[in-house]
């Protein structure tokens, strides 16, 4: 792309409203793959989804075809999945457990951890070519947080406990609903796709002011059943606030409406599971954990995470993605919990639940509405006249406030723009005093 | 007096059509109060106790999926899908009380000028033996060749 055609992000997002073209443009898409998802901290996945030796899965970071394996030494790599020879990918299988990756075309073999094993008739080289120079290729930086594992394809950045800040409170909170502190990623993934930009996944979980209009028919169902009816949580007079934690990383937090009556409650198994969390964390956490019932928060640009489940969002073209979701299990509890965990997942989410769908066929309506642009402008202003920021720098409003769409567009400014972050200022000014 | 054979592929055939033309509290009548409506995800022999399905409705969720289809606010159909599907391969075998059928499908979907074709096999545990009052279904478990991919939307009945 020539320079004079670059895209004017500064001019594209403000404050209280964002432009089409962020959502249409493939020019758009291309800057984001190369700026925030081939640069920036992207989850990759959890690592209870390997836990022997030799387990992987298929896996992606932006357009980059990697591999997630433990390897023989019982580590977690990201890997390239790129024979070193002529490109071809070595693992074709979503997920399994190997000893070795075999490239199909000319049969170089690599082992679990990387290392190039054996090339097919050797001779054909000479001296100069060392084994020990062709490994599949590592992702440049790789860490983890409780067993959530992101990766970056810059070699240098921000640690990932640093770009996290304090989304790392609300991961501890959807981790330690169970009472060893672990949870299992392997519940089955439903897999959707739509038709529409990967941002209006991402504005979308986190939007506290479309509930009780596009799940309707869902919030019926629950009355029906006299089930505790949400719809007041979501409505004007919730009770229920946004955060935005900064660095894009934003949540809705409905904390203070589950106090009284968590979400658990009613689980099968409730009063057992409240005592081994209660021995286990001590009343108070035990408290705050079960309220937060697995918490509502977006780690940019990603993941989400929602009750049981992780949400991965793959962006394929400008109105092209794929979502993946992960239902959890909760390690130490009773199977009964985790069935019901597992039930009340596919009784809203999936391609056939009675929430979800209606959320993409909003998005495809959206992305179809875009095409006409007489006003380009999408309004991101709700709730800015009462918004706050508490002492810690959070911003907080009211839940069907647009705190979350703008902690989102801010983040994805910032980066799209090139500028550094608050944190990023202040340790280049130390290093420059230092200097 | 019709064989077993053309009692059970009539039933098939008169369930499909109940679907195909939205007559869904007609087709809900054809099911027992044990009922199990199953799409497993991922893999065939995916195991409910360890993982989400794509459908795993018993009698009272596949109402409120009836209920759902039959509302002018489940948005995923508004527009609704039309659907029209073919049922061959059909083999079966007597069990205390009733049968079980299997039966390959292809099915057409559009919605929004879009078609999309699913194909599988369908597992049915049928009550009765089709004379007089018939069958009822008790199970019916559905094999999507493409269970394993992204799928927009699913929210008609397969």
């Amino acid at each position: 792309m020539a320079t004079n055609d670059a895209v004017n992000y500064d001019a594209l997002v403000r404050e209280d409203r964002v432009h089409s073209r962020v959502y249409t443009d493939p020019r758009v898409f291309d800057d984001e793959m190369d700026r925030i998802f081939h640069r920036g901290w992207v989850f990759v996945g959890h690592a209870s989804e390997i836990p022997k030796p030799g387990d992987y899965r298929l896996a992606s970071v932006g357009r980059y075809p990697i591999i997630m394996v433990r390897g023989d030494d019982g580590q977690v790599k990201l890997l390239s999945n790129r024979c070193r020879h002529r490109a071809a990918t070595v693992c074709q299988i979503e997920r399994g457990n190997t000893r070795f990756f075999r490239c199909d075309y000319h049969g170089w073999m690599y082992r679990n951890n990387g290392d190039l094993a054996s090339v097919s008739y050797p001779d054909g080289y000479d001296r100069s070519f060392r084994k020990e120079d062709y490994g599949l290729i590592p992702l440049p930086r790789m860490e983890s947080y409780r067993g959530f594992v992101f990766g970056s394809i810059a070699a240098t950045g921000m640690s990932l406990k640093e770009y996290l800040g304090k989304a790392t409170e609300q991961i501890d909170l959807f981790a330690d609903l169970s009472p060893e502190g672990e949870i299992d990623a392997r519940g089955g993934i439903h897999k959707y796709s739509y038709r529409g930009n990967w941002k209006l996944q991402i504005e979308n979980s986190m939007d506290g002011y479309h509930p009780n209009f596009v799940h309707k028919t869902f919030f019926g169902m629950l009355k029906r059943k006299g089930m505790q009816n949400p719809t007041a949580h979501f409505g004007g007079r919730s009770i229920a606030v946004t955060r935005d934690f900064g660095h894009g990383h934003v949540m809705l937090d409905y904390r203070e409406c589950n106090r009284k009556a968590p979400i658990l409650s009613v689980a099968p198994g409730a009063s057992e599971y409240k005592d081994t969390m209660v021995a286990r964390y001590g009343a108070d956490r035990a408290a705050e954990i079960i309220s937060s019932s697995g918490t509502h928060l977006l780690v940019f640009p990603n993941l989400v995470m929602i009750g049981v489940q992780l949400r991965v969002v793959r962006p394929i073209s400008a109105d092209e993605t794929e979502v993946y979701l992960y239902p959890t299990l909760l390690k130490g509890v009773a199977p009964e919990l985790n069935q019901w965990r597992l039930r009340g997942h596919e009784s809203f989410f999936g391609p056939a639940g009675f929430g979800a769908p209606d959320d993409l066929e909003m998005f495809e309506r959206l992305q179809t509405g875009l095409k006409n642009d007489l006003d380009p402008w999408l309004i991101l202003a709700r709730g800015m006249n009462r918004e706050h920021r508490d002492p810690d720098g959070t911003r907080v409003g009211h839940v069907t406030d647009e705190v979350t769409q703008r902690g989102i567009f801010r983040e994805w400014k910032r980066v799209m723009t090139g500028r550094e972050d608050e944190s990023e200022q202040l340790e280049n000014a130390r290093l420059a005093a230092v200097d | 007096m019709e064989s077993l054979r053309e009692r059970i592929e009539s039933f098939l055939y008169y369930e499909a059509r109940l679907i195909d033309e939205h007559q869904y509290n007609e087709w809900l009548s054809l099911w027992t109060e044990d009922a199990l409506y199953w799409i497993p995800c991922n893999s065939d022999d995916a195991d409910p106790a360890r993982q989400a399905m794509i459908i795993y409705d018993n009698r009272d969720r596949l109402e409120e999926r009836i209920l759902r289809l039959t509302s002018t606010a489940a948005w995923a159909q508004q527009p609704r899908s039309r659907t029209r599907r073919l049922l061959s391969n059909v083999e079966f075998r007597a069990i205390d009380g009733g049968y079980v059928v299997e039966a390959n499908f292809l099915l057409a979907e559009i919605r929004r000028s879009r078609q999309d074709i699913f194909a599988g096999r369908a597992i049915y545990t049928l009550r009765g033996n089709g004379n007089g009052d018939g069958f009822k279904i008790v199970l019916k478990k559905v094999l999507l060749l493409n269970n394993d991919d992204p799928i927009d939307n699913l929210t008609f009945i397969v």
